[in-house]
């Protein structure tokens, strides 16, 4: 019996978990041990994909990440915009809100010892920035002075309006333009294009124009060298030699790190004081700085485990991470655990409340909310919606229901045949009843009618709605009338629990567009890639506000954004975001923000469904856990009692 | 079978009757042939039951009543169809792989049996091989490997039930009920083809034992050749062990189904398998129990009928017994 032999096994996995609840049950309340312990046990979804805050972007990552470090201010234990001072203990700011000093605490330590200074922040926004790291989240410290030309490598700009380039300024350049020229035709370059592919004079032309000037081999550029004028079309405006100067300048800075010279807006003013420079009046930089990717990370521990830009090095692991928070890491075990305990060299360490915290990444939630009702946790992550009217008859006081500053939307892959058609995304967006999603599927969440929620001051303009004549019109004008012919689309979704959501957009496409997609489920991990390599059609998505301000919602979407994964990008959108930022007066900013929303649901790389809400099951025990717009929890106000 | 020996014929008929004496096996022929033929026939006719797939959301979590015998699920949908319909898919997944795990095995062995020799010797260290592989991970990766090809074969199935020339419409209803199942040809074919070791290894002792008896030493110096011996003389008489051993691989390949699609590996939404909807009801078995009672009522009914039944076609088929 071959099948039923090797079946036994995995059928017991599949029941254990249970049959485990029930025993410790009569043994004895986990939780309740853990009480006595002064250790936290919550579920937080999924195995993080790291531990290095660079290179993750996702809730389960953020609630370790914020245990373990802690940026310049920290966050509030319940009230939303105001931020207590962190790794500073003071801050200075001019009064257009673009040049902020940091006093860092003298006290500050690592949590092997070795003190907390202004270098390790530097060295930190130097590696998230880093062009070579390809951080997908780098786009959150844009807001410092030259970050994006770094982050995006624009040497030429960078060369040209640092002084690098003799008698030529980047106003001498006007209009240039480095970057990678995605029309011309690379037939025969290979993809990327390669040096060595290209024989001839005009497919060595083709290939400098579709890597575009920044980014060229020194072969490349002694080629353009020999000839300039021939090989390359200049601006009008540059003379000659300035373009020879300006090829040299390359040529030697090839290979070449260029953050000293790019003067972005972070500077360590001695071991203790770090000044930042805005290229925008940001006056949330203190929240914004709550966020993980404005966190320090230990520049001694990641160079001994790398260079710089070196991805997924060990430094991050067990037994090597070491933090700047409250608690340092414990024990990492794959798919069951992670355990944090006390950090004695946190400066604040002595009003930390709990001994340690579990992080149980429990994808499904109703495994998890078995496990909770069983005793064995403190904090679910998330209760299933059909749970709620349950759990609100037998255990009111254990439920929780707040507000959540986020949007649950499906995303497109614009680069698909099909859907790179904006009357095909529209389309699929105006089928969605999402009334009955808000009503059925969603727990407490809020209908959206844009992107972005209501924000204080903000509100976006009302533009989803259902319609599902028009959907039906638009399909038609697109090339697929009454669905025939549309392209078969899979729909990516995370967890098994996403499914209710996933079936009811299915059979809402189906009712009214007359098409048929699949549902894909995937493990968190591969989830994410997929979206982040354009691997995907659609996939159902969520969105949670990093920062109390629309442009989290925003930003995002601009070209080449590591959280884009969309292949979207809108020029207009792109210029309106950017006239945001030099608006002084919210009124005025937030108008031209919402030009731009109206922009972005014009496009509609995204069909937004509903705004969040927090749904979960809180112990009585816990202390210091209030309700908070971005569940931004700061977990040393945490506390556990009887 | 058309010129079936005598004494053989005789064995059929005490084995049914034997069969019939074992009231625990007949009752779960009847059981069985009623839980098969309502999978089969009631989701057929139109109009009897509810879209096994149809969302209607205000209508969810409704216990049972006259209008849902079963209830409805957390989206609304009848769970009296959507059992049958998964029941379907369970048993179509049962009943082909293990025809094509049989078909593989019987072949496998009783060449290797007859043949003996240095070729028994192969192709029993392949089995050997086969059976150190890891089965779950590798009919994981297979499953995977050959998913491309299910679309084409969608297609295929659909121009050739509905017309290449249907409308969309005509198609999709189409589409409803070949996609779950053509959707799954890959973890047949890997479930199929890492299954049928078990019935290599049975049938080659048995053709061995059989190829040293005298009428086939009688077959064989009238001159006939290697294949008509195996076929009409050897494998005939092993036919006993293969029927057992088939009715017993059902409910296991049956339950590996469940447990891939309660991992997630399985039937696509929105189609239901029994796995599928044992999954989903396992989640919600807090608030709505019948999510979980019905189609768990159906699979563990149709997994005990194909072993009770097993267990007395081997009793019946027994070739001692058969010579008191």
């Amino acid at each position: 019996m071959f099948a039923r032999v090797m079946i036994s096994p995995r059928l017991i996995t599949a029941v254990l978990p249970a049959v485990a609840a029930l025993v410790s049950c009569q043994r004895g309340n986990q939780a309740d041990t853990a009480i006595d312990e002064g250790i936290l046990i919550i579920g937080n979804a999924a195995e993080p994909r790291g531990l290095d805050h660079h290179l993750v972007t996702g809730v389960p990552e953020s609630r370790l990440i914020t245990s373990l470090f802690e940026g310049l201010a920290s966050d509030h234990p319940y009230l939303d915009d105001v931020s207590p001072p962190g790794a500073a203990k003071s801050w200075d700011v001019n009064e257009d809100k673009t040049d902020w000093t940091f006093h860092l605490r003298r006290d500050g330590r690592w949590s092997d010892g070795e003190p907390v200074t202004a270098h390790d922040f530097v060295f930190s926004y130097h590696r998230l920035l880093h062009p070579d790291l390809a951080a997908y989240y780098a786009d959150m410290l844009y807001f410092l002075v030259n970050a994006e030309d770094y982050n995006r490598n624009r040497r030429s700009k960078i060369l040209l309006s640092n002084d690098r380039v003799p008698g030529a300024t980047w106003e001498d350049f006007d209009g240039l333009d480095g970057s990678p020229d995605e029309s011309v035709d690379t037939d025969g370059l290979g993809s990327p294009p390669e040096w060595e592919r290209a024989g001839d004079e005009e497919a060595r032309a083709r290939f400098v124009r579709a890597r575009g000037l920044d980014h060229l081999p020194p072969e490349a550029l002694d080629w353009l060298l020999e000839s300039p004028d021939d090989r390359y079309s200049w601006p009008a405006s540059a003379a000659p030699e300035q373009i020879r100067a300006l090829l040299t300048a390359l040529r030697e800075h090839h290979g070449e790190d260029l953050f000293e010279i790019a003067n972005v807006g972070v500077t360590a003013e001695d071991d203790h004081t770090l000044r930042i420079r805005l290229r925008e009046s940001v006056p949330y930089l203190p929240s914004l700085s709550c966020h993980y990717t404005w966190f320090p990370v230990p520049r001694h521990v990641v160079l001994a485990h790398g260079e710089i830009t070196d991805r997924f090095t060990p430094w991050s692991r067990y037994p090597n991470l070491v933090g700047n928070g409250p608690f340092k890491l414990k024990e990492w075990r794959f798919h069951d655990v992670i355990e944090v305990e006390r950090n004695p060299h946190y400066w604040d360490a002595e009003n930390v409340r709990l001994n340690g915290i579990r992080f149980h990444p429990i994808e499904n939630p109703y495994t998890e909310t078995r496990a909770f009702l069983a005793g064995q946790m403190h904090a679910s992550y998330t209760l299933p919606p059909d749970l709620a009217e349950t759990i609100r008859e037998k255990h009111p006081e254990n439920l929780r229901q707040e507000p959540w500053v986020g949007t649950t939307f499906i995303r497109f892959n614009t680069t698909r045949e099909g859907l790179s058609d904006v009357r095909v995304r529209k389309a699929l967006a105006l089928a969605l009843e999402r009334e009955q999603f808000v009503e059925h599927i969603f727990e407490g969440h809020t209908t959206a009618v844009s992107m972005s929620p209501e924000m204080g001051e903000y509100s976006p303009e009302p533009v989803l709605e259902f319609d599902p004549e028009r959907a039906r019109e638009l399909l038609a004008e697109a090339g697929y009338p009454n669905g025939e012919g549309f392209p078969r689309y899979s729909l990516l979704i995370s967890r098994s629990s996403a499914r209710p959501q996933a079936e009811t957009a299915q059979a809402m496409w189906d009712k009214h567009l007359n098409i048929s997609i699949t549902i894909e489920n995937r493990d968190w991990g591969s989830y994410i890639a997929a979206q982040q390599n354009l691997e995907f059609d659609m996939a159902s998505a969520g969105w949670v506000g990093d920062y109390l301000d629309p442009t989290t919602f925003l930003n995002m979407w601009m070209e080449g954004g590591g959280n884009n994964n969309t292949g979207w990008h809108s020029p207009r959108f792109e210029e309106l975001l950017r006239e945001a930022a030099t608006k002084s007066d919210a009124a005025g900013r937030f108008a031209v923000l919402r030009r731009a929303e109206r922009e972005l649901m014009n496009g509609m790389p995204v069909a937004p469904i509903s705004h969040h809400s927090r749904n979960y099951l809180l112990h009585e025990a816990v202390g210091g856990w209030y309700p908070k717009l971005l569940d931004n929890r700061p977990w040393k106000h945490v506390s556990l009692e009887r | 079978m058309t010129d079936k020996p005598e004494q053989k014929s005789s064995l059929w008929k005490d084995a049914v009757l034997r069969l019939r004496k074992n009231h625990a096996a007949m009752v779960s022929l009847v059981l069985l042939a009623l839980i098969v033929s309502a999978c089969l026939v009631l989701p057929a006719i139109p109009g009897l039951l509810h879209d096994p797939n149809a969302l209607n959301l205000p209508n969810k979590n409704q216990p049972p009543s006259a209008a849902h015998w079963f209830g409805t699920d957390h989206l609304g949908r009848d769970i009296l169809a959507r059992v049958l319909g998964g029941g379907r898919i369970s048993i179509a997944v049962g009943f082909i792989t293990t025809l094509v795990a049989v078909t593989i095995g019987v072949m496998w062995g009783a060449v290797a049996g007859y043949t003996g020799g240095r070729t028994d010797a192969a192709m029993m260290r392949t089995v050997d091989v086969l059976y150190a592989l890891p089965f779950l991970i590798i009919v994981i990766l297979l499953g995977k490997t050959l998913e491309p090809i299910t679309g084409g074969l969608t297609d295929f199935f659909v121009n050739l039930f509905a017309g290449a020339d249907a409308d969309t419409r005509a198609r999709n209803d189409t589409r409803a009920w070949v996609e779950p199942i053509t959707t799954l040809v890959p973890l047949f074919v890997a479930i199929g083809a890492l299954s049928w070791l078990t019935v290599s290894r049975i049938v080659r002792a048995q053709v061995q034992s059989v190829a040293s008896q005298e009428f086939v030493e009688a077959a064989r110096s009238l001159g006939l050749g290697h294949l008509r011996i195996l076929f009409r003389h050897i494998l005939p008489n092993t036919v006993g062990p293969i029927i057992v051993y088939t009715t017993l691989t059902i409910p296991g390949i049956m339950l590996f189904e469940a447990t891939l699609s309660f991992l997630g590996l399985g039937v696509k939404p929105p189609y239901s398998s029994w796995g599928i909807l044992i999954d989903e009801g396992a989640n919600r078995m807090l608030s709505n129990f019948w999510l979980l009672f019905f189609p768990t009522l159906f699979f563990s009914t149709t997994l005990f009928s194909l072993n009770f039944l097993g267990d007395g076609l081997r009793d019946a088929l027994d070739p001692k017994s058969a010579k008191d």
